[in-house]
């Protein structure tokens, strides 16, 4: 799995391709190799797992690793049996454009590996690039130090470095819980853990925990570990702002009202080195719209994401979408859907039937995750912690300002606020701010909006690549 | 934040050395650039090309592009790129 060398082939082919080296891809994958066909993901990161179930670089040991939850288990499971198959992982892989399969033409994507320019041909694609997080402004949080949930787990599950001495987490959703769990395991003092949504969220969100035994059991793993380091969540209340000179040395929190609004009267600083924020996740959607898929916006889900249909079948004749590009749902979701996508992806190729059991557990879990979900929709008032001035789009240094000015302008097309105001015309490519500009815009009553469109390159690769690209 | 910021117990790859601004790093063969200077506690990655303020990772995934570095001229994402011998690195500036 090291950088191609000169005798690496650009082009591969294989009766599938899958994006995305995470527990969705990671089932999938296994199911279709084990009906013989030949199949092949394309990862960005250095080793499988995707975001979940991350390790150590290659050579490192834990001599004490700290306590997993359940979740990790099959996690385990799947990088075991897949370590065994014959399925072709390739690493350090960006995909950066694609096209659907039709009729005996195959599907293709391409992607950039080190320094060199490839392309996958294949016969069905499935699409599994997982999700980011969802980041909410507020001032102060362009200065370093403050980091996404995600990236501290990164830091401490992916690379064993502590992100700071002492830590406050904010955002919403069950994500919050693992982030304080890392942070603790690694000795960083957790000061505070601030659910944004109301303590009643936690009573919504019950009926669908409790739907899964495998969550169930997560849950219970998650609130042992808080109670054992002394952490409690308060509800209602968040990050309103990170200050310090040059870093976070402080961060100012207080209560919200039911709304989400900040109430200024409750607001107190503590002395913080790092701040981890994350109002849930976000859908990677953008090979998706590339390929022709439709997405479609639920905020349960996390907003725009690909509408896949039974066994994961999208609109678009044999592309297939699993896991959170499908909808945030978890890594049981991802993994149901990875087996009954995989499954109908070997039946389609070999014409056999499949067993319709594994689609029933896939949409079983799937409404299981909608239901306890749906209790963390980002609170509106939240979007106006983000002051005048604060930075909304971090490439072009947009402000709330601009875009509320850029709003007043061009009304009702994200697009046209977008062009209004340069926010998301950087090279992210506006995947960490549209969301908020489209919520700052609305005034967070995040009316569904034109849907995003996908720009190609899907992510930046070098010109070179592009212009050496294999063609055929 | 002075230090090492990397977790104990843990047994880590060979020895890696690069610069950043020309300052010699000891990093691990395996760590990102982002993270090797992150666990030296030099957070600051690049300065925003308007307010020139310091910019340091962000999602640590790849995704928001915030730790953009120069590398022999190219600009590369701290925290998907491993570190390597005798690697040079430089703040980025514009993402
Ligand atoms: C940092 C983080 C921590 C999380 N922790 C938990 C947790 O503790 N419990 C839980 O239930 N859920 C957690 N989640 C939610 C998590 O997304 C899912 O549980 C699960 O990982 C989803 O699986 P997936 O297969 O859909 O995608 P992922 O696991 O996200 O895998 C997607 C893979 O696709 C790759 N990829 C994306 N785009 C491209 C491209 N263009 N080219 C090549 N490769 C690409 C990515 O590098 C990644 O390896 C976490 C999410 C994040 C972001
Ligand atoms: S920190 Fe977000 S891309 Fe590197």
């Amino acid at each position: 799995m090291s950088a191609p060398t000169c005798e690496t082939p650009a082009t591969i082919d294989a009766d599938v391709g899958i994006v995305g080296a995470g527990p969705g891809g990671m089932a999938a994958a296994l199911r279709i190799a084990e009906a013989g066909l030949s199949v092949v993901i394309l990862d960005e990161g250095s080793r499988p797992g995707g975001q979940i179930f991350r390790q150590l670089p290659d050579g490192f040991v834990h001599a004490n690793p700290p306590a997993e939850p359940p979740s990790h288990d099959a996690g385990h499971d799947l990088l075991h049996a897949i370590s065994g198959a014959t399925v072709r992982i390739e690493q350090r892989a960006t995909v950066w454009d694609a096209t659907p399969p039709r009729g005996d033409e195959p599907g293709r994507l391409w992607f950039e590996q080190g320094s060199a320019s490839r392309l996958l041909r294949c016969k069905a694609i499935v699409l599994a690039p997982g999700a980011l997080d969802r980041c909410v402004p507020f001032p102060g949080w362009t200065l370093p130090g403050v980091i996404t949930a995600g990236a501290a787990q990164v830091m401490v599950r992916g690379y064993g470095i502590k992100p700071g001495a002492r830590a406050v987490v904010a955002g919403s959703g069950p994500l919050l819980l693992p982030t304080v769990t890392a942070l603790a395991s690694a000795g960083v003092k957790v000061v505070a853990a601030l659910e944004a949504a109301p303590r009643i969220a936690a009573l919504r969100a019950l009926p669908g925990v409790l739907r899964s035994g495998a969550r169930l059991r997560e849950a219970m793993f998650y609130a042992r570990q808080l109670w054992r380091t002394g952490v409690t969540l308060q509800f209602s209340h968040a990050v309103f702002a990170a200050e310090g000179d040059g870093c976070v040395q402080r961060a100012v929190i207080g209560k919200l009202d039911r709304e989400g609004n900040p109430i200024r009267s409750s607001a107190k600083s503590i002395d913080v080195d790092v701040v981890c924020t994350g109002y849930g996740l976000v859908p990677s959607i953008e090979i998706g719209q590339r390929l022709g898929c439709k997405a479609v916006w639920n905020e349960a889900r996390g907003g725009w994401h690909i509408e896949a249909l039974s066994f994961g079948a999208t609109n678009v004749e044999r592309v297939f979408a699993v896991g959170e590009i499908a909808g945030i749902g978890g890594s049981e979701v991802a993994i149901a859907e990875g087996h009954a996508t995989g499954a109908m992806v070997a039946g389609i190729l070999q014409q056999r039937p499949v067993l319709s059991a594994l689609r029933d557990r896939a949409t079983s879990v799937r409404r299981a995750a909608d239901a306890m979900l749906r209790a963390f929709v980002v609170p509106k008032g939240v979007f106006s912690l983000a002051g005048d001035d604060t930075i909304v789009c971090r490439c072009e240094d947009v402000s709330a300002a601009c875009v509320r000015d850029a709003a007043r302008l061009h009304g009702d097309s994200l697009r046209a606020i977008k062009m209004g105001c340069r926010a998301g015309m950087g090279p992210c490519q506006g995947r960490m701010c549209t969301p908020n500009v489209q919520a700052i815009a609305t005034r967070g009553s995040c009316q569904q909006w034109d849907e995003p469109v996908a720009q190609v390159p899907l992510k930046p690769v070098r010109t070179q690549t592009i212009l050496s690209a294999p063609t055929k | 934040m002075s230090g090492d910021l990397r977790i104990g117990g843990i047994r880590r790859g060979d020895s890696v050395e690069f610069t950043f601004e020309g300052e010699r790093i000891v990093a691990q063969k395996g760590e990102t650039i982002a993270m090797a200077l992150w666990a030296h506690g030099q957070r600051v990655l690049r300065n925003s090309s308007r307010d020139g303020g310091p910019r340091a990772v962000l999602c640590n995934m790849g995704v928001c592009y915030e730790c953009l570095v120069r590398i022999d001229g190219a600009v590369v994402r701290a925290c998907m790129t491993e570190v390597e011998n005798g690697m040079s690195v430089l703040r980025g500036g514009k993402p």
